[in-house]
């Protein structure tokens, strides 16, 4: 009944000279009765090969809507009002939607969190996966459902034989999880973005798929954005971090060096606030306030309302740029200097 | 056995949660950007500038609906019909108790000073429909009114309760449902003796409360589940309360929502149960029993037809539009 | 699954007892002597009324009434006229008839009903959608007997589309009352179908299905439409039950001597005996379409089959 779409790989190459993956000043707005939500504030980022990019930030800060801006994914009243995204030279933003199309899934991919909800609860598991090789690689089914259940076992799905004709709910959340995975990870794209994979499972097996990722992503060589607000998750298996705040990146640079010295404030804060195993009663040390609505930014720099530094007037007026303070450290503050040296 | 059992079809219509699985999660996209109301308060308290305001389910459902043109023309025809229906008097002078009936105008064309001509009888038709809009509405709210009322309180029973009465509540309902309604209510007036206001009334009272019972049943079954009713509980609020508090103010809208669409479909049901000739008798004014008056003598006199149907409709039309309007202007999720 | 069909069985057994005993409780054990009820107004002897009495058992205390009647329902009898003809043979008589109506306007309905709400759907706030609304609103609040007659009135004499009533010739003549008693249906169909379209398209999965690189129409030709229409079927299912039983009104209206128009009569003609047979009918019907109804949405869901 449906036609299957172009079959075969797409012929792009990344310039010498460029990333794998660029986003360039990006912007994007949604127009809602109740006035303009501006969910992603001129951001930019950078992807190579084998990189794990993590994206870190409160619910509300945007970071979802900048990689579903990568996968086109940005639907009314949303809209990418400014910026590029480059993907091996070409800006996706310029693509026809048919062009996009064939970039999402088969070079771009993207998992999502809640793979209870987010797979369809009337067709197995196999059939899911199976529909990326049908679709875009014109296989028949059962050369589909055999490549499926290869990558069921590759996921490290149990029993991957017999589960294949099951359907989602069957699972447990570790499991389905990693059935996302597969999907994700079907065509051999050149970048996965994971949403938040492991929040809605339990600790430790957020901690097996996180490896999952990790070993995939040694195999394949693939580059992989980590969306989450787990500061944990981050510390085993990011790279580089890209710390937002209110739809701004506030703070970019190693892990490493986000985590021993951070150089923003509210950076700083996170870190402060994590309950450590050594600390011995004492009471927790959240960060006051709460996260501003996507419509109301604060003036100047859009966490002066709850920065303990906040030095008035220059904080409340000034919107801080996002500059390099250290050796390939960026930090959207303008006390960042101060804040990089203050130890812990 | 009816081509229109309302309450099934209207089941649908509100979207009656009736399965006991859960339905695939309903995220909307993108829903990290959306500001959570105390984080709007914060911001704005230390901005200073910026409008606080509070949000609630009917605070914003009623101003949505003001903003509803639809809304805002039916319920000035609604105040109209219930002007009307209170007051008959300020329409017309004429008694339509058949004083001035005048075998001699028969089926007379509308002229003037008999807007609407005469019927059968004679009579001043425009004072008779006018008059038949009290019955209409009376019957209406007074059988949606009573329903609600026995359905808020067995449907909460049944869903807070749960496993006994729930099973008992649910079973019952479910052997009303099997009774095909039109051919019930035929059965029933059939048998009662003199068929007034009341006893038509009863009968419909009674067939149709366990739509609304269902319903309530399921908002006091979802509510129940609600994190802020378990927080409330482990802080000692006593059953009573938890009800009225919590789960009674947001488990209504359904209820109020059907309920209002009710209005119109009893008031369809007793023109057609009229129309049919067990509903309202003689000298009872109804609709339904003009319509089928006028029925032999459609192409010869059609005004007979027509101003009966024409209020009839747009009665009905009415209350179907103002809850479809109160239903989305209630639905958080279609914002 | 053949689990959750057994529950369901068995929890149809006491709808059906309550709602016959409803029914026939009604019928039987009013106010008024059902002699005269059964009679009508025709004058009756003494002798002639202890017959009756016998017959009907209507000394007995009207639970032991009750199970006679079962009874006599077991073995195929679902009682008789005055006059002493079965009900069952009436009742095979006239349901090709309706069926026939019932079949035609289950047709009509779904044909339009899906696709107009399929359309609104998927553009949701367009002319299309709107426009279903404004119809389907509107449909829905003239009272059928109205539109019957509007229809019968417009498309059968002005424009003499349709012949207007009797069922004379073939299929042809029963597609104005058809389509009257479909459009009813159709409303709900029309809305069903578009509501349930526009929430399941912004479930998680349809996300996952666009992420996925597949086009639109299988996004939502087979992502989307397969879980939207679960209810739609379902309430179909129902309906075609209904539709089973007979339009009285609509019966009446277009002259179609159908089960509806039956019962009609027999109320009126007092014929208490037929109404209780032919409702009860009715009712097993509903009971069945209901279990069909379940066994349908555990085939199309199957997060259902597994309890």
């Amino acid at each position: 009944m449906f036609r299957r779409q172009d079959a075969g790989v797409l012929d792009l190459e990344t310039p010498r000279d460029g990333h794998l993956l660029e986003v360039d000043d990006l912007a994007v707005e949604f127009r809602t009765d109740y006035g303009v939500v501006h969910a992603v504030n001129q951001i930019d980022y950078t992807l190579d090969p084998g990189e794990t990019l993590a994206i870190l930030g409160e619910s509300g800060s945007g970071k979802t809507v900048s990689a579903l801006a990568i996968m086109g994914l940005i639907e009314r009243p949303g809209r990418i009002s400014n910026g590029r995204i480059v993907y091996k030279g070409i800006d996706l933003l310029t693509l026809a939607d048919r062009e996009h199309r064939s970039i999402r899934g088969q070079e771009i991919a993207m998992i999502f969190q809640d793979a209870l909800s987010a797979l369809n609860p009337v067709f197995s598991v196999g059939n899911q996966i199976a529909e990326m090789f049908m679709v875009h690689r014109g296989m028949s089914k059962k050369e589909s459902m055999a490549v499926a259940l290869d990558l069921m076992d590759r996921v490290r799905i149990p029993s991957a034989k017999e589960r294949l004709h099951d359907y989602p709910h069957q699972f447990s959340g570790g499991m389905r999880q990693r059935v996302m995975i597969a999907i994700g990870l079907a065509l051999d794209p050149d970048v996965l973005i994971a949403d938040e994979p492991s929040t809605a499972l339990d600790v430790t097996v957020q901690a097996q798929i996180m490896e999952l990722l990790a070993s995939l992503q040694s195999e394949t060589q693939m580059g992989l954005i980590l969306i989450t607000h787990d500061l944990g998750v981050v510390a085993e298996v990011a790279d580089k971090v890209c710390v937002m705040y209110a739809g701004k990146i506030v703070e970019k640079g190693t892990v490493g060096d986000i985590y021993d010295r951070p150089a923003h404030p509210y950076t700083e804060r996170l870190m402060a606030s994590i309950p450590r195993i050594d600390q011995k009663g004492g009471r927790l040390d959240p960060i006051k306030g709460a996260p501003p609505s996507l419509m109301h930014i604060p003036s100047g720099c859009s966490f002066h309302p709850r920065c303990p530094r906040a030095r008035p007037p220059r904080c409340n007026e000034e919107v801080p740029e996002l500059r390099e303070v250290a050796l390939g450290r960026l930090s959207a503050c303008h006390f960042a200097e101060e804040v990089l040296s203050d130890d812990g | 056995m009816s081509e229109h059992d309302p309450r099934r079809g209207r089941d649908t219509i509100v979207e009656d949660e009736e399965e006991e699985e859960a339905r695939p999660g309903e995220g909307s996209r993108a829903t990290s950007f959306v500001p959570a109301e105390g984080a709007t308060a914060a911001a704005a308290a230390v901005e200073g500038g910026a409008s606080t305001y509070q949000a609630s389910l009917w605070g914003d459902a009623w101003r949505q609906l003001r903003k509803n043109p639809l809304f805002l023309i039916s319920g000035a025809l609604l105040v109209g019909f219930i002007v009307i229906a209170i007051a008959p008097g300020l329409f017309t002078n004429i008694d339509p108790a058949g004083a001035n009936c005048d075998l001699g105008n028969s089926v007379d064309r509308p002229s003037r000073g008999h807007l609407f001509g005469y019927d059968i009888q004679g009579c001043d038709y425009y004072t008779r429909v006018l008059y038949g809009t009290r019955v209409s509405l009376t019957i209406g709210l007074l059988v949606v009114g009573f329903d609600v009322v026995i359905a808020i309180v067995l449907g909460s029973i049944a869903g807070f309760f749960g496993r006994f009465w729930d099973g008992t509540l649910s079973r019952i309902a479910d052997i009303w449902f099997a009774l095909p309604t039109t051919l019930a209510a035929i059965v029933f007036l059939s048998v009662v003796g003199e068929r007034g206001l009341l006893q038509v009334s009863a009968v419909l009272i009674f067939l149709g409360w366990p739509t609304l019972m269902r319903l309530m049943r399921s908002s006091v079954l979802s509510g129940k589940e609600a994190d802020y009713v378990q927080a409330a509980r482990a802080l000692g609020a006593s059953n009573w309360r938890i009800l009225r508090v919590h789960i009674l103010p947001n488990g209504i809208a359904p209820v109020i929502v059907y309920a209002t669409i009710a209005v119109g479909i009893i008031i369809a049901a007793e023109a057609a149960l009229s129309f049919l000739g067990v509903g309202l008798q003689l000298p009872n004014i109804s609709w339904g029993l003009m319509i089928n008056a006028a029925q032999n003598r459609i192409l010869s006199s059609p005004h007979l037809l027509l101003f009966p149907a024409l209020f009839l409709s747009v009665l009905v039309l009415t209350f179907i539009i103002i809850g479809d309007a109160l239903r989305d202007a209630l639905d958080p999720r279609l914002r | 699954m053949g689990r959750y069909i057994a529950r369901r069985l068995l929890q149809s057994i006491p709808v059906f007892f309550g709602a016959t005993f409803i029914v026939f409780t009604m019928v039987y054990a009013l106010p008024g002597d059902p002699i005269r009820a059964l009679n009508g107004e025709r004058p009756i002897s003494d002798s002639a009324q202890a017959a009756l009495r016998e017959q009907y058992n209507l000394d007995d205390p009207l639970v032991v009434q009750y199970a006679k009647y079962l009874g006599g329902l077991a073995q195929g009898d679902f009682g008789e006229t005055f006059r002493g003809r079965p009900v069952s043979e009436i009742l095979l008589e006239k349901f090709p008839i309706t069926a026939r109506l019932a079949l035609l306007a289950f047709a009509f309905e779904i044909l339009l009903g899906l696709i107009a709400g399929v359309l609104a759907g998927l553009r949701r706030g367009s002319f299309m959608d709107n426009l279903v609304l404004v119809s389907t609103t509107v449909v829905v609040a003239i009272p059928v007997f109205v539109l019957g007659f509007v229809a019968q009135l417009v498309l059968g004499v002005k424009l003499r589309w349709f012949p207007i009533a009797g069922v004379l010739d073939g299929w042809y003549s029963y597609a104005l009352p058809a389509i009257v008693l479909g459009s009813l249906s159709l409303v709900y169909i029309a809305r069903l179908t578009r509501t349930s379209l526009v929430e399941t398209l912004k479930s998680d999965y349809i996300r996952t299905a666009e992420a996925k690189g597949l086009s639109r129409a299988r996004v939502v030709g087979r992502h989307a439409l397969r879980n939207s229409l679960i209810p739609v079927a379902t309430f179909l299912a129902v309906d075609l039950g209904a539709l089973m039983g007979g339009a009285i009104i609509t019966e009446g209206i277009f002259n179609i001597p159908g089960i509806g128009r039956e019962v009609f009569l027999a109320i009126r003609g007092q014929e208490g005996a037929v109404v209780v047979g032919i409702v009860t009918a009715g009712i097993l019907i509903f009971i069945l379409m209901n279990l069909i109804v379940d066994i349908l949405y555990g085939v199309l869901d199957p997060r259902i089959r597994v309890e």
